[in-house]
């Protein structure tokens, strides 16, 4: 590994590296991800990933625990319980466009579940009329319900 | 560190979310809930974030939003003076509806010059609040226009710094020229209550277009 410069081989143990860690955060994205980054022009025509596209870790990912390194590793860790890709960028302090990329190749291999939301769905009455009655129920400050006053 | 309460496995039959592609092997070992996202916006410094707190389940969460010209040449490693990428705070939270539906909240940067990225937040949102502070209202007719020509769904909430509005509503509708359709509310965006029901009054419009 020159100097931080390639991207962390799956032989690779998780362990803290000796030496320089790497360049400043703002280069660093380029490097996990091997040089591709989802562009913005796939957000614009609607391919990107939805920042709210849940990622679930499958079995198979879990098992692969210990042989993976760093983001792989703490991405599929994070999401044994379902998470946000916005969730996972905040958290693990990742671009959000690296974990879209992060999370496609972890899909590839089956170690990630990633589901995209269907817009179709999530515009439904029935789903819109759930949220509502959802957030209804939540008391304001003073535990007053919304009817109920 | 899950944002609220994870999903029983099995716990219920309808599918929620789709996978993108069924994985070579992988299951996910939960299934995750249907996530049904609002948008935040408003100008610089309007109450965006206090809004969101006031009612996430968890603390809001920020990470740095798209990445602008998309790095061409990526692969230069040592090309920091020419990077052309603009980070951005965007912070958002999260409520549990149930353990197959959640409703994420997510504030857009507030100045106007982000406006080019707000489509990677925006894109699937099914409506939008907002917020105004009525001293500085042409802070957010770049939210309100985005909106209208989107043909998103929203309300246009004023947020009552110390109690106190500066202009009727009737002049604020005035002002930012919304269509009549658009809600224009009052509201506190320390207070949960508040904030709730002025989502609510975003859901309702949505709801509203989806015919239901
Ligand atoms: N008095 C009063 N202060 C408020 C209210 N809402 C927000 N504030 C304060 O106004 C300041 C800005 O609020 P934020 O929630 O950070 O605004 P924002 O829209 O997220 O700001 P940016 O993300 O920087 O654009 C903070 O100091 C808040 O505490 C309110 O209703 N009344
Ligand atoms: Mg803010």
């Amino acid at each position: 590994m020159a100097d931080g410069q390639s991207p962390h081989g799956p032989g690779e143990e998780p362990l803290a590296p000796a030496g320089p860690v790497g360049p400043a955060p703002a280069v660093r994205p380029f490097l996990v991800t091997a040089g591709r980054v989802a562009g913005a022009g796939e957000a614009a025509s609607g391919r990107a990933m939805p920042v709210e596209t849940q990622l679930v870790a499958t079995t198979e990912g879990i098992d692969a625990l210990g042989r993976l390194s760093f983001e792989q590793h703490d991405i599929v860790a994070a999401c044994r319980v379902p998470q946000s890709i916005a969730e996972i960028a905040a958290r693990l302090r990742l671009h959000l466009n690296v974990v879209r990329v992060l999370a496609e190749d972890l899909r590839s291999v089956g170690q990630l579940s990633v589901h995209v939301p269907d817009s179709g769905v999530t515009h439904d009455a029935s789903v819109l009329r759930r949220v509502i009655d959802g957030l209804r129920a939540i008391p304001d400050s003073r535990g007053v319900l919304r009817d109920s006053d | 560190m899950a944002c609220g309460p994870s999903p029983t496995p099995g716990g219920y039959s309808v599918t929620p979310t789709e996978p993108l592609a069924r994985p070579a092997a992988g299951q996910a070992a939960v299934r995750p809930p249907l996530p049904v996202k609002l948008v935040i916006a408003g100008g610089f410094g309007v109450g965006k974030t206090t809004a969101v707190g006031s009612i996430s389940e968890i603390e809001p969460l920020t990470t740095e939003a798209a990445i602008t010209e998309v790095a061409a040449g990526v692969d230069d490693l040592s090309h920091t003076p020419r990077k052309t990428t603009t980070t951005v705070a965007m912070d958002f939270g999260c409520i549990t509806i149930d353990p197959t539906l959640k409703l994420y909240l997510f504030g857009t940067p507030g100045q106007e010059r982000f406006g080019f990225m707000w489509d990677d937040i925006v894109e699937g949102a099914v409506g939008g609040l907002v917020i105004v502070d009525t001293r500085r209202l042409d802070d957010c007719y770049a939210a309100v226009d985005y909106f209208e020509h989107r043909q998103i769904p929203f309300a246009v909430a004023v947020n009552a710094f110390d109690g106190k509005v500066e202009h009727s509503l009737d002049e604020v509708r005035w002002a930012l020229d919304v269509s009549e359709g658009v809600p224009v509310l009052v509201f506190d965006a320390r207070e949960r209550g508040s904030v709730r029901d002025a989502l609510l009054v975003v859901l309702e419009q949505a709801l509203a277009r989806s015919g239901g």
